[in-house]
């Protein structure tokens, strides 16, 4: 009757199960170094190469520094500049996931809840935003921007980009929600609780991962974001930082290990942020993959 | 506590009708189970009275009132789902106190009938856990306790118990009646295990093809079955069926064996028939031809065995005492008493036997 023994789930259980032999071993371990290589050999060799002096970084760009030059990041760190162009990254980015994570989140809960005349065509219709290129309507984007007054405005930047990540997050966000059982549903309606109540404490609550995925999904996209804030932000001091290091490469055109040392540093807090969310990350695309 | 009416139900999608013309009359307090095979309308029914399904047709009534369009809210109505449909990132506390924070009642309250309804289904130790934590007997008792802590109108279950394993579904099964008693609230208790519907109900209503095809007490089920779907249906192992002609006033197989059987009317001469015998009504012992076949399958279970006896050519199956000796091969010779012959018309299923 109160048997307070804890099951034992299979799922998470370490199972001693299948070996792999030696030869699979060693060509899982080959494919993935090889893997990783692409991935980490550049971000190494920028990060190692902000530490050089030019002339170093010219005649051995691969290998570890000469003389640590340490300065080279530290100037960086002090200047105003890098804290004012990471001000307006985060704030932009900031803006763009807050709007994306609420906007299609109540939008998926419905198409995902709701059946009413027309939800698959306005469905299709956020999703045939996947497929359009935000550069590609560049121009229509400009004009609509500047008829708004949101040109050289940080919304002029953060409600293009919302809109375009809205397809791809929906889709997240829908597919997260439908795997979630239906009885569970039926259970908070028969508890009292409507759409609204049901959507806040019991889906929302309940998608953790799928936030976390959507929100670092966004962010990164938002903090590599080049060619839109090119176009509508015309004041430095405004400027996120992908258009920072177009001024600064302008400025200090043939000072390379200065540009590498300021790409390692704005590439950092993504770095960070997602290995903050990496765990969540996973199992948020994976949701509802198997049961 | 109310009692609770269905009117001349029924259901379609489109054009597609699953549940057509269902009556019944569950009292204040009553325990009802609605039996029948997958895809017969139970769960349906079940959803409509909820009212987390549209009735199409009729009238839902509890306590006197028509809930048609009522939200499960406001009929009042508590569910207990085959899943338990617990909330994973609550606590059992919070989970049982869900539906009483979404009504507003003052948090005091809420934790004096929290711990009131923890107490009676003996939650205390658990209350802080997260379902996730809990076995699958433990869920149980929190999805019933988020039921009972309401105080609902009338109580349903959705098939509770057939995520357990079979020695659990027993102790649960009691501890479903034991709280019924309890709490005395009108229940109705879906279920496709005629073992379970027999065990728990006052009665049980059998389903088919969306309409019921008998309703009374577990005993007059199976006493008194109304026709071959409800024959074969209740009772385990199921009854057998074989076909004959009446011929003289008793039925006679096709290969020349003879039933004798109480007539509920007259019968016409040369009426085609369906005879069925239930397996424990077989005896070994008795007077007149008896049937006699060779045994091809043998299955103990410890106090009885079953035995599939070929009849006539048909496999026939005989519960017979597990301490009898009965070969595989071997020949065994079947009586009946004419007390516990069914015969039913072969077109319409209706029974036409006394019993």
């Amino acid at each position: 009757m109160t048997d307070t023994a804890q099951p034992i789930d299979a799922a998470t259980a370490t199972s001693g199960g299948r070996s792999l032999n030696i030869r699979t071993k060693a060509y899982l371990y080959a494919a993935l170094l090889l893997v990783a290589a692409i991935v980490l050999v550049p971000l190494i060799t920028t990060a190692l190469g902000g530490f050089k002096t030019l002339g170093d970084l010219r005649g051995n760009a691969f290998g570890l520094p000469q003389t640590w030059m340490v300065s080279n990041y530290t100037d960086i760190l002090f200047s105003q500049r890098y804290w004012l162009q990471m001000g307006n990254s985060l704030l932009i980015a900031a803006l763009t996931v807050f709007l994306i994570v609420t906007l299609s989140a109540m939008s998926a809960f419905v198409f995902a809840h709701v059946r009413f005349f027309g939800s698959q065509h306005l469905l299709n219709y956020f999703l045939i935003g996947l497929m359009f290129p935000a550069a590609t309507a560049i121009l229509p984007l400009f004009i609509r921007i500047r008829d708004l007054g949101l040109l050289d405005t940080y919304w002029g930047v953060v409600l293009p980009q919302a809109a375009f990540g809205l397809g791809m997050s929906i889709l997240l966000f829908r597919n997260y929600f439908r795997g979630m059982p239906s009885e569970m549903f039926d259970a908070a309606f028969v508890d009292g609780a409507g759409y609204f109540r049901f959507f806040w404490h019991i889906t929302l609550p309940l998608s953790r991962p799928i936030i976390a995925t959507v929100g670092i999904i966004s962010f990164v996209g938002s903090w590599n974001s080049y060619i839109l804030p090119l176009i509508m932000l015309n004041s430095e001091s405004k400027y996120p930082w992908p258009l920072g290091i177009m001024v600064y490469r302008g400025e200090f055109s043939t000072d390379w290990q200065l540009i590498l040392a300021f790409i390692t540093l704005t590439i950092a807090p993504t770095v960070i942020v997602f290995f903050a969310a990496q765990k969540h990350i996973i199992a948020g695309l994976t949701a509802g993959a198997v049961k | 506590m109310a009692g609770l009416e269905l009117r001349n139900i029924a259901k379609s999608y489109g054009a597609v009708s699953v549940i057509e013309g269902i009556n019944l009359d569950v009292e204040d307090g009553e325990f009802v189970a609605l039996v029948g095979p997958s895809g017969c309308g139970k769960s349906t029914i079940l959803r409509m009275i909820a009212g987390l399904e549209d009735i199409t047709e009729g009238d839902i009534a509890i306590g006197g009132e028509v809930v048609n369009d009522l939200t499960p809210k406001e009929r009042n109505i508590a569910m207990v789902f085959q899943s338990y449909a617990l909330y994973p990132h609550m606590t059992v506390y919070r989970n049982i106190a869900f539906n009483l924070e979404l009504a507003g009642k003052p948090k005091a309250e809420i934790d004096q009938r929290v711990r009131a309804a923890a107490t009676m289904l003996e939650l205390e130790p658990l209350l802080d856990r997260k379902p996730s934590q809990l076995s699958g007997g433990q869920r149980q008792r929190v999805a019933m306790g988020r039921a009972v802590v309401r105080d609902p109108s009338v109580f349903l279950f959705d098939e509770p118990l057939s995520n357990l394993d079979a020695k659990l579904r027993v102790q649960m099964r009691s501890e479903i009646k034991q709280l019924h008693k309890k709490v005395g609230v009108t229940s109705v208790y879906v279920t496709h295990d005629q073992v379970e519907a027999m065990t728990l109900a006052d009665r049980v209503v059998v389903l088919n093809k969306g309409s019921i095809q008998q309703a009374g007490s577990p005993m007059e089920l199976y006493r008194q079955p109304a026709n071959t779907f409800v024959a074969g249906f209740i009772g385990s192992p199921a009854m057998n069926f074989f076909s004959a002609t009446i011929t003289n006033g008793v039925a006679r197989m096709a290969t020349g064996e003879v039933f004798t059987f109480d007539p509920a009317a007259n019968l016409q001469e040369g009426q085609a028939v369906t005879v069925g015998i239930r397996p424990e009504h077989f005896q070994q012992a008795g007077q007149g031809a008896g049937l006699t076949g060779v045994v091809s399958i043998v299955e103990p279970t410890g106090g009885q065995t079953f035995v599939t006896v070929d009849i006539a050519g048909q496999p026939t199956v005989v519960t017979v005492s597990g301490d009898d000796d009965v070969r595989l091969g071997g020949s065994l010779t079947l009586y009946t008493v004419p007390q516990q012959v069914y015969v039913f018309d072969a077109t319409t299923g209706r029974r036409i036997s006394k019993n």
